[in-house]
């Protein structure tokens, strides 16, 4: 069958890429029907559930609506000038970016540290530490959430009488405006720590061993090692994860907030996601959440448009 | 993942004259390694841990700072499993993340396909809309996916917790595409000369070569649709049609402070997941790493 490919001794050799300009494809027409018929389903989900309600989101935030009494009259732009003063809306704007710059060194530093440590020694704990340490990314988040809960309980919970042995007065973890954000992160940390570690891994399984076998022989301490083959190969991934996690937290802590906190109290853990899902769940008001979405999609698109230019940038910076 | 182990050579050996001190110094470093690793495991996973110790505690030690109940009771389990649906639950969610799963695979496999072999002139287009689709947060598109799911009369339905769950396919699309592109394309340039239809390209030459990517793009979506809280809270806000992850929710708010129950109930929705990851780390590691996407 290849032999047909191949070709006569002597001839041009052909490659594969030449090859499969060579070969007729089916009849221009055929071909386009067929592809739009195996693509049909694809352009279906997204039609339906992606770009629809992206198109119906930006007419339904023109609109006075209400989740249980529907359409009631055009507003214009009023949606979007009722949110850019609102007070909830502007700190749910605030706390957003409070998740994603606290939750920077969860994404960063605490993962490339542990990833480190587990490949600079290949054993059999390095393994075990290895599946333990992605473990919370197969916990069910509302599971985790539970037991966060029952460890913060302000009356008898663990975390309350851990404080009292040691003499402290008890902590309201979760009702307290000042410190349940914390905890958001927190609770929200052990995910972002153990999926980032398997990224840094990835990372550190590129570098060859016999390079640093090499480096060894030559003189090179591990200091040297770190600072010089170690470090360079994690810049990069350094950044990218650092502007995800940037660009990603309000939307990683939603499920802790929606669980734990309900945005409370008085609006401290809310964040642009949650508020979206509370003005249009809680409040009905459809027009009013859907301009916060069309708000938070714009700034969105634009961040991921920074990021994916850097991303593009980085790649042929150390194209090879 | 890691390349091939080498001989490992204690730096601290060589770069002392006495073999002691640095034998004892490496000593030292093993107790750190295991210090530094071992009590961040403890830490992340010790809520986890803490609660599911507790799943076994009577009602009367639920509070007990020890960690081994005196009494080890599983009361709390034949309550959960009697005064909560738990069979009912995860029975929706399994098949609610096996349609989704499947669904999106089925999308993705004909879509890959067709981007790849007919090259059609759109495929710029496509890979615009896939990636924008990709990285738009879910959140922001809920209010018209409600309505139109409300619309179709799909609330509280298998269908409506799955088919909009499909529109989040593009990552199995995108990656599905990168390994189709990695098929080598003179096996099918071969069977198009003889003669051989699109379908039968893509089922006996496709398809074949692309098990193992199809196993892990439904590895990822089967785990994070088993895990998704926020759209089967939309769509199915009743315990008897909804999943584990929202009765546990609706359990929380019903029993308030019967932890023990709670607990059990967590627990019980958790350890599938985590039962088959044990088995399966390996494979399961790797599927989530080749989406490099959470």
């Amino acid at each position: 069958m290849l032999k047909t490919l191949e070709g006569p001794p002597g001839a041009a050799p052909t490659t594969v890429a030449d090859a499969s300009k060579a070969v007729p494809h089916p009849a221009p027409a055929r071909r386009l029907t067929l592809s739009w018929l195996y693509l049909s389903p694809l352009v279906i989900v997204l039609a339906m559930w992606i770009y629809g309600p992206m198109i119906a989101s930006a007419v339904l935030s023109l609109m006075d609506w209400d989740l249980s009494a529907g359409f009631s009259g055009w507003v214009g732009g009023e949606n979007y000038a009722d949110l850019m003063v609102h007070p909830d809306f502007v700190r749910s704007a605030a706390q957003t970016l409070f998740y994603a710059v606290a939750l920077v060194p969860f994404a960063t530093i605490v993962p490339m540290v542990l990833a480190v440590m587990m490949w600079q020694r290949l054993s059999r704990a390095s393994h075990v530490y290895r599946v333990l340490l992605f473990l919370p990314v197969m916990v069910a988040p509302v599971a985790n959430a539970v037991s966060w809960k029952f460890m913060l309980n302000p009356l008898q919970g663990l975390a309350n009488e851990v404080l009292d042995l040691f003499g402290a007065a008890p902590v309201n973890w979760l009702g307290d405006p000042a410190i349940a954000p914390v905890m958001i992160v927190l609770v929200t940390a052990a995910r972002v720590v153990a999926f980032n570690i398997l990224i840094y891994s990835a990372a550190l399984a590129v570098i060859d061993r016999r390079t640093l076998d090499a480096a060894r022989i030559e003189g090179a301490t591990s200091t040297d090692i770190t600072r010089y083959i170690v470090m360079p190969q994690l810049t990069k991934t350094t950044v990218l994860l650092g502007l995800l996690v940037i660009v990603m937290a309000g939307q990683w802590v939603f499920n802790n907030v929606a669980i734990l906190t309900q945005g409370g109290p008085d609006g401290s853990t809310d964040n642009v996601y949650y508020h979206i899902y509370t003005l249009g769940f809680s409040f009905f008001e459809t027009g009013m959440a859907s301009a916060a979405s069309m708000i938070v999609l714009a700034v969105f698109m634009a961040a991921f448009g920074v990021y994916a230019l850097l991303q593009r940038k980085g790649k042929r910076a150390d194209a090879l | 993942m890691l390349s091939s182990p080498t001989i490992k050579r204690p730096v601290a050996e060589r770069h002392n004259a006495d073999p002691l001190r640095g034998k004892a110094r490496a000593r030292l470093g093993t107790v750190t390694w295991h210090a530094v690793l071992g009590g961040v495991a403890v830490l992340m996973l010790f809520p986890i841990a803490w609660a599911l110790l507790t799943s076994f505690k009577p009602d009367n030690e639920i509070y007990s700072l020890a960690p081994i109940a005196d009494n080890p009771t599983l009361e709390h389990y034949v309550y959960a499993v009697t005064k909560f649906p738990i069979a009912l639950l995860l029975g929706n969610t399994l098949i609610m993340a096996l349609g989704v799963a499947v669904g999106q695979i089925l999308i993705a496999v004909l879509a890959a396909f067709a981007l790849v072999y007919f090259r059609p002139a759109s495929r710029g287009v496509f890979t615009a809309l896939l990636a924008g689709a990709l990285v738009v947060p879910a959140q922001t598109l809920i209010i018209p996916q409600f309505l139109l799911t409300a619309r179709l009369g799909w609330q509280n339905t298998d269908i409506g917790l799955i088919v909009p769950q499909l529109g989040a396919c593009a990552l199995a699309v995108l990656l599905l595409v990168q390994h189709v592109q990695n098929i080598p394309a003179s096996q099918s340039n071969a069977a198009r000369l003889e003669g051989a239809q699109p379908h039968e390209i893509l089922f006996h030459i496709i398809l074949p070569a692309l098990r193992p990517a199809i196993s892990a793009v439904f590895i990822l979506v089967f785990i994070s649709t088993w895990n998704e809280y926020l759209w089967p809270l939309l769509v199915a806000g009743r315990l008897e049609d909804s999943v584990a992850q929202i009765g546990l929710n609706l359990f929380m708010t019903a029993e308030g402070n019967n932890y023990g129950g709670l607990l059990a109930a967590a627990a019980l929705t958790s350890i599938p997941i985590v039962i088959v990851y044990l088995f399966a780390s390996r494979r399961i590691t790797d599927a989530f790493l080749n989406s490099g996407v959470k």
